[in-house]
């Protein structure tokens, strides 16, 4: 659509509006940040200097008209719930604000975590829950990652001083919620479909988007037939539901010893008309129980398979409530907690 | 992994554009992102830990760009010209650890040492090598070009006639002066490369400043080998230093590439210094078994494709794949026999295989089913939902919920009591002094989030469900804080008393479980100042107060602070919410109030307690509507007001029968020294 016939669009649906909500409607549409005027405005950066002066002059002069056209709207409409509040009779002054209601709020990753559990509920997962302090074994070795396997890498560790000089097994804060797969398999025998969220930590310098502790949410469903394809459509529809259908979702190749083949998961938002944020971001590493877990907890030889997922929680929060510091979830402060 | 796109476009000749390219080897291989464009783009490929032995070379990546591609990519061969002088006349190999399984080496005499032409440069800038010398670059070229760590030694700087190299553990406290100018101090794990004299190289990690080339260097010596990852891996960690050699040592690279990547070294240093090469490579095999001489064969049954992937593939799809990705196979009526490619360490079951199919076939691009399975309803987890619904509840009493760190700093531990510093978990490793220790307490995190949040409001309510931690255990506690920078009368103590008892209530969770009893002998006595303790039978389960002024002045805090932490599994146990319908009273109740004088130290659960001890059957609630100390009472008072309500379940009280109620009330008040008013 070119300017002329942008304003033109505008002019004609601004008669139509109504009352207040019709017209903020129409300010997003037409004013708003995602405006084809703004996205007009955005792409001016690509054009030359000269050209760019000739468009700017053009476009700032529509926007200077529609904004008359919205203030004089607003004001016309604000005139007319006035007075027809003023025209009443009665002694009730409505206008006056209600009693002020002090009800609490609840954390952002609270709200995310149950809109997750949720989602996995009605696919039919039970919530399960596992220690915070862990040891060496479950943390890794039992999920092929030996100390001298390049792969803990991946895992940068917060080790508990030991209490004697001699104890055995090192304990650790666990790096993830992984280590339930073992604890769970070994006391429980399959068909089964769980997740475990859990907070976890990391051995990491603090900044806005790396955090020492943060949540996950482990997934597990083991059967007779569990195979990588079921494991996509389970995922796409309970990311679909968390997000709201808003989002596109995609499994690419990705390694982890404890599963094979392994899977990353990534998202990206759909924001109607803006193709400038195509970036897409992980959210979950997964892939297909590695047998030798199996062997490990005693299962009978090539009878299960299925497959296993860690989501980040705080990376959900974030892209849902569009939280650009990772901080902000453990530093409480009152301003931020009030927003939820 | 930095890599030149020219390169391996050079390399694979492909027309695929660096960002299509990105985008394919992100979907069927590793994520990568253009990192630059322009005349020499550059892409950026995070190798998995397990295909860093074996795609860290732009050979190798440009054989697996093709697999991707459907394009069969081979190793170019080596074209060497040897002259009549033998290698072996100049030179001995004496491996002494295990540690190294393969090490080759050649001799080339008479190089000319310079700077490398324009291209190869060029290169090396682009994958992230800064150039130096042509014998330097060539070596790292072949590295980037193959994956094989490489290194140039001075042949006239080793010691001794006879010249003979010797790879070995190090000595106890030797030492070297590495490339980087730097003296490291090894012990007997690390493994070096030495002449008869010292120590020459950090194996697989950095050579050393002794025999290093220089504008003099005339005869050279070429290594390859290959050592034992985890070795290197434990060198590289104890001295701190990491190199493209070492990261690609730690994943143990494939044998086959150490003589292929020496006889290519060797091709390209006469190519751009000149010199000749001497006749044979020297080589010593020590660790005969990494070689993997016996043939690995995976079965894979024909059904086992679909039942693990979940989508049908035809047998010409898997047999395209995988000859593709390099794997040889014989197929049988039943399954196929397959074996990875020689340089693959990381294949081993039939999961791995498929996986590699499914890779090629792009995870993406599948069908997804929904699995057939049984409906079932899940378990329900009945603590974690006790734990959201008191999440809710103190949401209601307008509390807002914090999520606080687990950790507390070396200073906050030190501020608390000696006997809660004992039972505190000490981090081996922490990021910093902050994130020395685990909390014990929530008390400590909440005196900094009042300091913190007074700055934006007068009052604060804020409560938290997380965990605690002891050397004997970590539990789930619900904590909370009420805080207001005015001074009040014990407000916020009842406050917060009312929000627990009204919490437990809705739990079904009665007065007879628990008490609320004097903090004294407890370990909290320590940090508050004031307040209850809360136990369930003999068992200290929470504690509600003001924290110690030491505390608030350490923390900053002025005002009036109550907080509380309560341990959640004792509490849970007590849950009962079978409630039962309680039949509506069939006869009227007659409230009566009374008002009293007492001496303050007599507790209000005394006074109850005559009450319900003089009328057993038709008292049947109390209700303390005021509390009074002050003006117009006798010093040490207090005065207490009730409404008292009367029923009985058999007929309607008269006011004689209440009269008569009140009478044997007043009698008992007075034992305890109760004055009416």
């Amino acid at each position: 659509m070119n300017l002329e016939q942008l304003e033109q669009k505008a002019k004609e649906s601004i008669a139509l509006v109504q009352d207040i909500q019709g017209l903020e409607k129409w300010r997003i549409q037409y004013l708003g940040r995602k405006s084809a005027l703004s996205l007009f405005f955005n792409s001016l950066s690509k054009l030359s200097l000269q050209e760019r002066k000739k468009q700017g002059e053009k476009a700032n002069k529509i926007r200077k008209i529609l904004t008359n056209l919205y203030t004089n709207k607003k004001n016309g409409l604000e005139k007319d719930v006035f007075e027809s509040n003023k025209g009443s009779s009665s002694l009730l002054d409505i206008t006056q604000p209600g009693d002020k209601k002090t009800k609490g709020h609840l954390h952002p990753l609270t709200l995310i975590t149950r809109d997750i559990v949720a989602s996995f509920e009605k696919m039919g997962f039970s919530i399960i829950e596992g220690p915070e302090i862990e040891t060496e074994y479950y943390n890794f070795d039992a999920l092929n990652i030996p100390a001298d396997h390049p792969a803990r890498e991946m895992w940068d560790t917060l080790w508990i001083k030991p209490k004697t000089k001699n104890q055995k097994s090192k304990m650790l804060l666990r790096t993830h919620t992984s280590p339930m797969q073992v604890r769970y398999m070994e006391k429980n025998q399959p068909p089964f479909r769980i997740i475990v969220p859990g907070r976890c930590f990391r051995y990491e310098a603090t900044d806005a988007s790396h955090e020492i502790q943060f949540y996950q949410i482990e997934g597990l469903m083991v059967g007779e037939d569990i195979n990588l394809s079921n494991f996509k459509a389970i995922i796409s529809e309970i990311i679909k539901d968390i997000f709201k259908h808003k989002v596109s979702v995609r499994f690419r190749p990705s390694f982890f010893p404890f599963v094979s083949p392994g899977v990353e998961v990534d998202i990206k938002q759909e924001i109607k008309g803006d193709q400038s944020n195509d970036k897409w971001l992980e959210i979950m590493g997964a892939g297909m129980v590695h047998p030798d877990l199996f062997k490990r907890v005693g299962y009978e030889n090539n009878r299960w398979q299925g497959f296993a997922f860690g989501l980040g929680i705080e990376r959900v929060a974030m892209i849902k409530y569009k939280i650009n510091d990772i901080r902000l979830f453990f530093n409480p402060d009152i301003r931020f907690l009030e927003q939820f | 992994m930095k890599v030149s796109y020219n390169w391996l476009k050079n390399l694979l000749k492909f027309n695929t554009t660096p960002k299509k390219l990105a985008d394919i080897l992100t979907m069927n291989f590793a994520e990568t992102i253009v990192k630059s464009t322009g005349k020499r783009p550059i892409l950026d490929v995070e190798l998995g830990s397990n295909q860093v032995a074996w795609a860290s070379g732009h050979l190798s990546l440009a054989r697996e760009i093709g697999a991707c591609l459907g394009k069969k990519f081979d190793f170019p061969q080596p074209i060497i010209k040897e002259t009549k002088a033998l290698t072996k006349n100049l030179l001995s190999l004496d491996i002494q650890t295990s540690n190294c399984r393969y090490y080759s080496a050649r001799i080339l005499q008479g190089i000319k040492i310079k700077e490398s032409p324009q291209w190869l440069k060029e290169r090396l800038i682009d994958c992230g090598i800064r150039p130096i010398n042509n014998l330097v670059d060539a070596a790292n070229y072949v590295m980037l070009e193959t994956g094989q760590p490489l290194h140039v030694f001075d042949f006239d700087k080793i010691n001794s006639e006879q010249k003979t190299i010797i790879v070995r553990q190090a000595k106890e406290k030797e030492k070297i002066n590495a490339l980087d100018g730097q003296d490291y101090i090894l012990n007997k794990e690390m493994m070096v490369i030495a002449d008869k004299k010292q120590p020459i190289a950090l194996a697989g990690i950095k050579g050393g400043q002794g025999t290093a080339v220089n504008k003099q260097t005339k005869n050279i010596i070429l290594e390859s080998a290959n050592f034992a990852g985890n070795n290197i891996r434990l060198t590289s960690k104890k001295l701190g230093l990491t190199t493209d050699a070492s990261w690609r040592f730690e994943h143990n690279i494939p044998f086959e590439l150490t003589a292929y990547a020496l006889d290519r070294l060797a091709e390209l240093i006469q190519k751009i210094a000149g010199g000749d090469i001497l006749k044979g490579k020297l080589e010593k095999i020590k660790d005969v078994s990494g070689w993997k001489e016996e043939k690995v064969e995976i079965p894979i049954k024909w059904e086992n494709w679909e039942k693990f992937l979940g989508w049908p593939i035809k047998k010409k799809q898997i047999i395209k794949n995988l000859s593709l990705l390099g794997f040889s196979f014989k197929e049988r009526k039943e399954y196929l026999l397959v074996t990875p490619p020689k340089f693959r360490n990381d294949l081993k079951i039939k999961e791995d295989v498929m996986g590699e199919v499914a890779r090629l076939e792009g995870i993406d691009e599948i069908v997804s089913f929904l699995p057939k399975e049984q409906l079932k309803l899940p378990v329900k987890n009945e603590f974690w939902i006790f734990r959201e619904k008191i999440k809710d509840w103190l949401q209601g009493y307008g509390l807002e919920e914090i999520y606080n760190y687990s950790f507390l700093s070396e200073k906050d531990k030190e501020f608390l009591p000696a006997q809660w510093q004992e039972k505190m978990i000490e981090i081996e490793n922490p990021t910093s002094a902050l994130t020395k220790y685990l909390r014990p307490t929530f008390l400590v995190n909440f005196l900094k989030n009042v300091n913190y949040n007074f700055r934006f409001t007068d009052e604060i309510r804020f409560f938290e469900i997380g965990k605690i931690y002891s050397l004997k255990e970590e539990s789930f506690v619900f904590g909370g804080v009420l805080a207001q920078k005015a001074q009040s009368s014990n407000q916020l103590f009842f406050q917060a008393k009312g929000i627990i008892e009204d919490l437990f209530h809705s739990f079904g969770i009665d007065r007879h479980d628990y008490i609320f009893k004097s903090l004294d002998k407890t370990r909290y006595s320590d940090l508050l100042k004031q307040g209850a303790a809360i136990y369930k039978g003999k068992d200290l389960i929470g504690v509600l107060g003001q924290p110690q002024d030491s505390f608030k002045k350490h923390y900053d805090c002025e005002g009036e602070i109550i907080y509380w932490e309560i341990e959640l599994s004792p509490l849970f146990n007590l849950v009962n919410e079978e409630r039962e319908f309680q039949p509506l009273p069939k006869y009227p109740a007659v409230i009566r109030d009374i008002s009293l004088i007492i001496p303050q130290n007599i507790l209000i659960d005394e006074v109850l307690r005559v009450f319900q001890k003089a009328s057993p059957s038709f008292l049947e609630e109390v209700d303390l509507f005021d509390v009074y100390v002050g003006k117009n009472l006798p010093q040490g008072n207090k005065s207490l007001s009730f409404h008292l309500v009367f029923r009985s379940s058999d007929h309607t009280l008269e006011n004689k029968e209440v009269d008569k109620e009140i009478e044997k009330i007043y009698k008992a008040l007075k034992s305890i020294k109760a004055k009416i008013r």
